[in-house]
């Protein structure tokens, strides 16, 4: 691919004492791509994930570009005024608060004194949550998150995700837990993502869903990057059985 | 997506806190009122009430602040004793210069939280036991400052800046009026600005307002800064109001501060709180202190009286918003 990198990882390595979650991770991902992560429990897809969010800082000597940039510092703040946005495993949501405070969280919208503009939030709030699809007539933006089911919290951490104009969205295992309907409305809504160009790292233990939906995948094993291609003519079998042949090793 | 309609109407759940509070506010009235009707029924007993409810409105803010935000401050009696002394020592050294006395006293204020706040945000040190000993360490030190002295200001009676502060509008203590200013304010902070939900998230789930970008660290030290500021301001009017300053002005704070917490529905595990609430709790309490005293019964039965208001109300509480305080 002939693009600027969007994001560009050099050198990325984790450790948590002397075990190693990254280990010299190189990677690239671009504007416009599906991108599917996929390794064993343990193979530091989360920690990958967390360091381009922010959320974990990685050791020294790791570098972070950012549409070419080298980022000094990187963090959560960093990585979102950038349009990176995460949908976390465990959704990262304040349940006693309500949909819009978490669809707004860290990027309220105020007035000069910091004061929220709640009808804004709530009207932005509603008009997202219907574009993906996740209307209800028992709740409204202002109820509590701890109200809604699964798959509607999920919604309400996609409708973050999609708010700020963002550029790359990484959704952390979005449809563990789910329904088959729900989870079928997050593959849905991870095409409409490419049809918008942004990018997309899609991080999944199940292969079938990894394989439906990427440009290219990323295979990765006790914190190394150990496949890196195209997804091309490779059909979900050959792709599954390509799994298998890395974790035997 | 389908879904049952509820038909159910339901109250908004940060306005049940503050109803369950003030029904039991008004149940607790009616009886003190049915058992002694002449005390009661008398504008005397709410001016009295008036006098003290501001102090503990005031300190209590600050402790919805950091409560909500996850921890506990327990170190406000003492932060009020040294921000009065430093108020005190100002008005001695300067002449009653009223406005350098002030800055004193909430810089001082402020410094004691902003070390509760480094100590608890950056060091990682458990927020009960830190401040718990913050409270000796600032009492020892205020006493090591103060070497005993009761210090005296009559010469403050009289003056614009007392009568401003705690002179008598009407029936009703100037005090009343800046407190719940006070509590508008800071209840506009609490629950319409973004610092307030911030404080919400820090108690409630503070690794999700970290992967939204959200200060965690700073948010509550903020926090705890707000609680000193807050026991300065009512060390500053407990002076203005006895025109004395004593190293032992912050005793009796303690637990009726925290009671009237959580009485007003504040959740013990952070996250959840309402301004109104604190209010409503503080007028409890001061209530059944002073109330217990006016209708004749032994001052030992307010400590009976306010065991009883807690344990119900919390029991209310959990009946009137399912959650809330478990």
């Amino acid at each position: 691919m002939a693009k600027e990198p969007l994001v560009k990882l050099v050198n990325v390595s984790k450790s948590f004492g002397r075990v190693y979650a990254l280990e010299d991770v190189n990677l690239e991902f671009y504007p416009g791509e599906i991108v599917s992560l996929v390794g064993d429990n343990g193979a530091g897809k989360s920690t990958l994930t967390k360091i381009i969010a922010g959320t974990e800082k990685p050791d020294s000597g790791s570098e972070i570009y950012f549409g070419g940039e080298l980022v000094k510092s990187w963090n959560a703040a960093k990585a979102r005024d950038r349009g990176i946005e995460t949908v976390h495993q465990n959704r990262a949501l304040s349940e006693q608060q309500s949909i819009y405070a978490n669809v707004f969280l860290g990027r309220e919208i105020t007035n000069k004194l910091g004061f929220v503009k709640r009808k804004e939030e709530i009207a932005q709030t509603e008009t997202l949550m219907r574009k993906i699809g996740y209307t209800s007539k028992v709740w409204t933006p202002s109820s509590s998150v701890n109200k809604l089911s699964g798959g509607e919290r999920q919604g309400v951490a996609i409708s973050r995700a999609i708010l700020f104009q963002s550029q790359l969205v990484m959704l952390d295992e979005p449809t563990t837990a789910m329904a088959l309907s729900e989870a079928g409305e997050v593959m849905e809504f991870i095409r409409n993502l490419k049809r918008e160009g942004k990018s997309v790292i899609f991080i999944s233990h199940n292969p079938w869903d990894a394989h439906a939906v990427a440009d290219r995948f990323v295979i990765m094993d006790r914190g190394k990057v150990v496949f890196d291609g195209p997804k091309g003519d490779m059909t979900a079998d050959q792709f599954v059985s390509h799994l298998h042949n890395f974790a035997k090793k | 997506m389908t879904q049952k309609v509820k038909s159910k109407f339901q109250l908004p759940e940060n306005l049940r806190p503050v109803i369950g509070a003030s029904i039991f506010f008004v149940v607790m009235l009616v009886s003190f009122i049915a058992s002694s009707p002449v005390v009661f029924l008398d504008v005397g007993i709410y001016t009295a009430i008036f006098l003290s409810l501001p102090l503990f409105t005031i300190v209590g803010l600050g402790l919805v602040f950091i409560t909500v935000s996850g921890e506990i401050d327990l170190s406000f009696p003492s932060i009020i004793a040294l921000s009065g002394l430093s108020f005190a020592l100002t008005l001695e050294h300067t002449h009653l210069n009223f406005a350098l006395a002030v800055l004193a006293a909430l810089a001082t204020g402020a410094a004691c939280g902003a070390l509760n706040g480094w100590l608890v945000s950056k060091l990682g040190l458990s927020s009960l036991i830190t401040t718990l000993g913050m409270n000796f360490a600032l009492i020892g030190l205020t006493n090591i400052l103060n070497k005993g002295e009761v210090r005296t200001f009559t010469e403050m009676d009289g003056t614009l800046y007392r009568r401003l502060i705690v002179g008598a509008w009407g029936p009703i203590p100037a005090q009343m009026f800046w407190s719940l200013g006070i509590a508008v304010i800071m209840g506009l902070i609490f629950h319409r600005h973004k610092f307030g939900i911030h404080i919400h998230v820090a108690g409630d789930n503070p690794e999700a307002g970290r992967a939204m970008g959200i200060n965690i660290e700073r948010t509550k030290t903020l926090a705890f800064i707000i609680v000193g500021l807050c026991s300065a301001t009512t060390a500053i009017i407990a002076i203005f109001l006895n025109s004395t300053y004593f190293a032992t002005m912050g005793e009796g704070y303690l637990l009726p501060t925290l009671a009237a917490v959580f009485v007003g529905g504040t959740a013990v595990t952070g996250g959840r709180g309402t301004i109104g609430g604190l209010v409503i709790g503080a007028a409890t309490v001061v209530f059944i202190q002073t109330g217990v005293v006016a209708a004749g019964l032994d001052g030992y039965w307010t400590s009976l009286g306010f065991g009883l208001v807690i344990v119900l109300s919390l029991l209310g509480h959990r009946r009137f918003s399912g959650r809330l305080t478990k």
